[in-house]
């Protein structure tokens, strides 16, 4: 503690001069793209309904304003600290993925994952996917081997497996595979080899069998995941959400129809338009030139958190700063997959993007460890 | 620094992350790129299908919030066809004899092309309650049937300010295409003339709209959303139903009482076959009445009309009832234009309102070789008089003359041409519409030498004459020769003079509201100062207080109140060729502290004071709350 101290008051004077600014222009950019197309997605149906059209657009402004103090607060303290409490916070996240099952939670639309505290909503699941992205990250760092054993390996899948279940219990399949995508991600830069990885596959699937047979899932669970792997299972909201999705980006061509002027977009096709689909206003106003702008955005977001794992100071930061890589790859991946057809449809929002805070906040709390992680890399 | 082993791994990550992207950008590319012109036709023809849901089309009041025009609930029969299904044949001859209607005749209405194969078709409208009941009682033995409420446009005042209020009708191709009516589809109702099409835009409120997930056959799967109508805005007008009542019910007495007056001029009664009669508020151009005759009935319009009943009810035999003559209507102003005429010629120096002026019988060109002779209205020799009195006697050969003084000014012309009766005129509003807030106003006109001799170009037959004489200037000081004005045109000039030259923009439009009364768009009066001296408008306004008191108008005033309220007016006697005179009268009251300009034209009506001063008498005795006089012989003053 001593040592980390002496270290922190050294570094205190230098860290801000080691600023990522290409991170921080790439975040400013997407939420930017966020408050347009939010706007766009629902200036039309709340002038019908003789609301402020832009009654969404000023409620995410709040958000961009909260994220960017998010990102500064992240980035304020030594991120090592986050490897002393990782422990305490991952236990206290699982705390809030239980609470939230009792009836502390609220349910919307059929699924149980928010606490309403002041008239704000909380996801638990948000704060459970850092927490496990330092959890993972302080317990490889913390390995004496430089080679990963197949009995850490399962360790490390029982850190992710606990939160992952909870979660999918709620159900929110989206944030799961998030966080199966986090423990993927740090295994690989971990060194897990294929050989295990496959192992671990295996063993998944096979205990996933077992459960289906054993009767530990129940009928809506499988009824609920069978429609999202099986959109043919549910044709009258899966399927038309998908065929409203790629209609729209389809009909945006090259150039896309002009902003504001999207035919989807504006007769409200696209269902859940300004959060999960958002992807489709951007493919329908902006054309294939406007979505590739954003993927490169995105692209570079990433590019950016690899490079700050790569030059992280020391294994932690490098398995925090790839764990946060993983998390942000996979939403933005199977996000805009589901826009275009080539995943299936859950409830993951678009980072920075999506309108909605409690997402926007995590994300930025993740961006700011990132900056935290490459300001320190010198320290 | 992380190990060179970490680098490798991160490396194999980065790989991972970057096969994301591709996939994501093959399928973009594949989506937005190969198969755009596929998915952009998906759009336009989505598996989704509208049904409208419609705005209640926004209310017409009157100042004071009475009804013009309001909607009114019709009940319609519908079928759909899908839902029918088997049954269809059978339940159009069960409706056949509900209805009165024939089968044969129900079947080619259901297979109306302008309705899909779901959408329930209405194949008969304003059917009685108790159809209705027994429709909705035998629902289970008639699938597909169906009695649905729809509503019309209803006019409680009856015919009153028909032409004001305009009507609808089905939108027309022409209109389809025109961008202004971007969102409107074949079948939708619009505002023809009128009002309802001045400010269609406030009226016609937002549909609404239904939507429904449909298969290939147009079978309805599910509704899959719902978006309210936003009913149209309710549009307060300035009219103020009392005096448009008053108004027409004098206009129409006037005419009456015309066709038993014989005309020495042709030996027979006179025709008086229509006319208009303006009410206005001077100080902000507010229409209080507005009101033409012949005049229609605007609830035949919320049916269907074959073309021959339509030439029938709105043709020549019935004197063009469809015109608006307030505004359309283009007439010689005759003597009502001599003020006008009076104060150019005081702003340019040709007269003095200290000078005398002879009034002869007849008056010639001085200069003018063939020596033609221009004739005062009457026989007699008034002496020398003023100006003023030139103009309650209303002394056409004192006009001549400064008719002539402009000639001389114009005459060898220069480049620009020195037109400055022309130039005084359109000061006043003249020679261009008036800018009220209602479709298809007239321009009226301004002669000149250009506009002579393009028209003579244009049509040599019915213009003769392409060249500029000194005739023209004198037949405009009368305001004859090729002088066009609208009763309207006219208010608003006697307006300007009332209000001390201050000239106010017409208007019939007060405000747009919700039907909870909230004020969305409300008007601001736009006036402006034309270039006359207030002396000298006022001397005109001061000699036009004479002419009811002993001036043409006398006899048609006899034991008005003029203690009570102040009148000012001119008569005017238009000629028009081949017809009776057209009879003229604009008058400018004032009195408990309101003040209207009011005009009356009664076409082939006969003298001004022998039709419209009788009318403007009653109209202004109405707007002050006097107990109205009968019409009586007005006399054959100019």
């Amino acid at each position: 503690m001593d040592l980390v101290a002496t270290k922190l008051y050294v570094s205190k004077r230098r860290p801000l001069r080691h600023l990522d600014p290409v991170l921080l222009v790439a975040v400013l950019a997407l939420g930017i793209v966020g408050l347009a197309t939010i706007y766009s997605a629902t200036h039309a149906s709340l002038v019908a309904q003789r609301i402020d059209p832009g009654f969404y657009l000023t409620k995410q402004l709040t958000f961009v304003t909260l994220g960017i103090v998010a990102i500064l607060v992240a980035a304020s303290f030594d991120y090592r600290f986050a490897k002393v409490y990782a422990g305490i916070v991952y236990v206290a996240s699982l705390a809030l993925l239980v609470l939230v099952r009792t009836p502390l939670g609220t349910t919307i639309r059929g699924s149980q994952r928010w606490f309403q505290l002041f008239g704000f909503q909380l996801a638990p699941s948000e704060i459970a996917k850092l927490a496990l992205v330092a959890m993972l990250a302080a317990f490889l760092s913390g390995l004496r081997s430089s080679d990963l054993s197949l009995q850490d390996l399962y360790r490390a899948t029982a850190i992710a497996a606990i939160p992952g279940l909870l979660v999918f219990l709620q159900p929110d399949l989206g944030t799961s595979i998030v966080m199966v995508a986090i423990l993927v991600g740090i295994l690989v830069v971990a060194g897990a080899r294929a050989r295990h990885l496959g192992v671990l596959a295996l063993t998944a699937i096979v205990l996933i069998f077992g459960a289906l047979q054993l009767g530990l899932v129940k009928d809506y669970q499988i009824a609920r995941l069978t429609a999202f792997f099986d959109p043919q299972n549910d044709p009258q909201r899966t399927d038309y959400n998908r065929n409203q999705a790629e209609i729209a980006i389809g009909s945006g061509g090259l150039f896309g129809t002009g902003y504001l002027n999207g035919t989807q977009t504006n007769l409200d096709f696209v269902p859940e338009q300004h959060t999960d689909f958002i992807f489709t206003v951007i493919g329908e106003e902006f054309g294939f030139v406007g979505a590739i702008f954003v993927l490169l955005l995105f692209a570079l977001l990433i590019w950016r958190a690899v490079r700050i794992a790569l030059l992280a100071k020391e294994p932690f930061g490098t398995y925090l700063a790839a764990g946060i890589a993983s998390m942000l790859a996979i939403q933005v991946f199977v996000n805009v997959g589901m826009t275009l057809g080539i995943m299936p449809i859950t409830g993951i929002p678009l980072p920075f993007v999506s309108y909605g805070g409690s997402s926007f906040l995590t994300n930025c709390v993740a961006v700011g460890l990132l900056l935290n992680v490459h300001m320190r890399r010198l320290a | 620094m992380t190990d060179g082993r970490s680098g490798l791994r991160l490396k194999v990550f980065a790989a991972l992350v970057a096969f994301m992207f591709a996939a994501l950008t093959t399928r973009l590319w594949f989506l937005q790129v190969l198969a755009a012109g596929q998915f952009r036709d998906l759009a336009k023809q989505n598996a989704v299908r509208l049904l409208d849901i419609p705005a209640q089309r926004g209310r017409i009041l009157d100042d004071d919030g009475n009804l013009l025009v309001t909607n009114r609930v019709s009940l319609v029969v519908t079928v759909n066809k899908q839902e029918a299904g088997s049954h269809l044949e059978e339940e159009l001859y069960q409706l056949s004899k509900l209805l009165g209607v024939p089968a044969e005749e129900l079947a080619e209405r259901v297979e109306d092309p302008r309705y899909y194969v779901f959408q329930p078709v209405p194949v008969e409208a304003d059917v009685g309650k108790r159809i209705a009941f027994y429709i909705r009682e035998h629902q289970t033995e008639l699938p597909g049937v169906a009695v649905v409420a729809e509503p019309v446009r209803v006019y409680p005042e009856g015919s009153l300010a028909a032409h004001v209020l305009g009507y609808l009708g089905q939108i027309s191709p022409e209109q389809l295409k025109d961008p202004a009516f971007a969102g409107y589809r074949p079948g939708d109702e619009v505002g023809v003339t009128g009002v309802e099409s001045q400010y269609e835009g406030f009226l016609r409120g937002t549909e609404g709209v239904i939507k429904y997930r449909v298969n290939s056959t147009g079978q309805n799967l599910a509704e899959i959303g719902e978006q309210q109508p936003v009913p149209g805005q309710d549009v307060v007008l300035t009219i103020d139903t009392e005096a448009q009542r008053i108004a027409e019910e004098s206009l129409n007495l006037g005419l009456e009482y015309a066709h038993g007056v014989f005309d020495s001029g042709t030996g027979r009664d006179f025709q008086a076959n229509g006319g208009a009669v303006v009410v206005m508020d001077p100080a902000t151009g507010a229409i209080k009445a507005l009101a033409s005759a012949p005049s229609f009935d605007p609830s035949l319009f919320v049916r269907s009309m074959s073309t021959g009943e339509f030439e029938r009810r709105f043709g020549a035999a019935n004197g063009y009832p469809l015109l608006d003559r307030a505004i359309q209507g283009l007439y010689p102003p005759g003597s009502t234009y001599k003020p006008f005429v009076l104060l150019s010629a005081l702003r340019r120096g040709i007269v003095s309102t200290t000078d005398y002026y002879p009034c002869p019988p007849s008056w010639a060109v001085p200069e003018d070789p063939l020596h033609e002779v221009f004739h005062n209205w009457t026989t007699a020799n008034l002496g020398s008089i003023t100006l003023a009195r030139s103009l309650y006697d209303s002394c056409d050969t004192v006009f001549y003359p400064i008719g002539y003084e402009y000639w001389r000014r114009y005459y060898p012309p220069t480049e620009p041409p020195v037109e400055q009766i022309q130039r005084d005129l359109q000061a006043f509003g003249f020679g261009r519409p008036t800018s009220i807030d209602l479709p298809f106003e007239q321009d009226g006109r301004v002669p000149d030498a250009e506009w002579k001799s393009a028209i003579h170009k244009q049509f040599p037959k019915s213009f003769p004459d392409g060249q500029w004489f000194p005739g023209d200037f004198i037949n405009m000081s009368i305001g004859q020769g090729d002088t066009l004005v609208t009763p309207l045109q006219l208010a608003a000039g006697y307006s300007a003079i009332q209000n001390g030259g201050r000239a106010c923009v017409p208007h019939i439009f007060l405000r747009a509201q919700e039907s909870d009364g909230h004020v969305l768009h409300s008007w601001h009066p736009r006036c402006h100062r034309t270039p006359f001296l207030q002396a000298q408008i006022e001397y005109v306004h001061q000699a036009l207080t004479e002419v009811p008191v002993q001036g043409t108008a006398a006899s048609a005033f006899v034991g008005f109140p003029f203690s009570q309220v102040q009148v000012a007016g001119k008569t005017g006697t238009a000629q028009v060729f081949g017809q009776q005179d057209y009879s003229w009268f604009a008058a400018m009251t004032q009195a408990q502290g309101k003040q209207y300009v009011v005009v009356a034209l009664v076409e082939q009506g006969g003298h001004g004071s022998t039709t419209a001063a009788p009318i403007v008498r009653r109209v202004v005795e109405g707007l002050y709350g006097l107990s109205t006089t009968q019409f009586t012989n007005g006399g054959v003053t100019d």
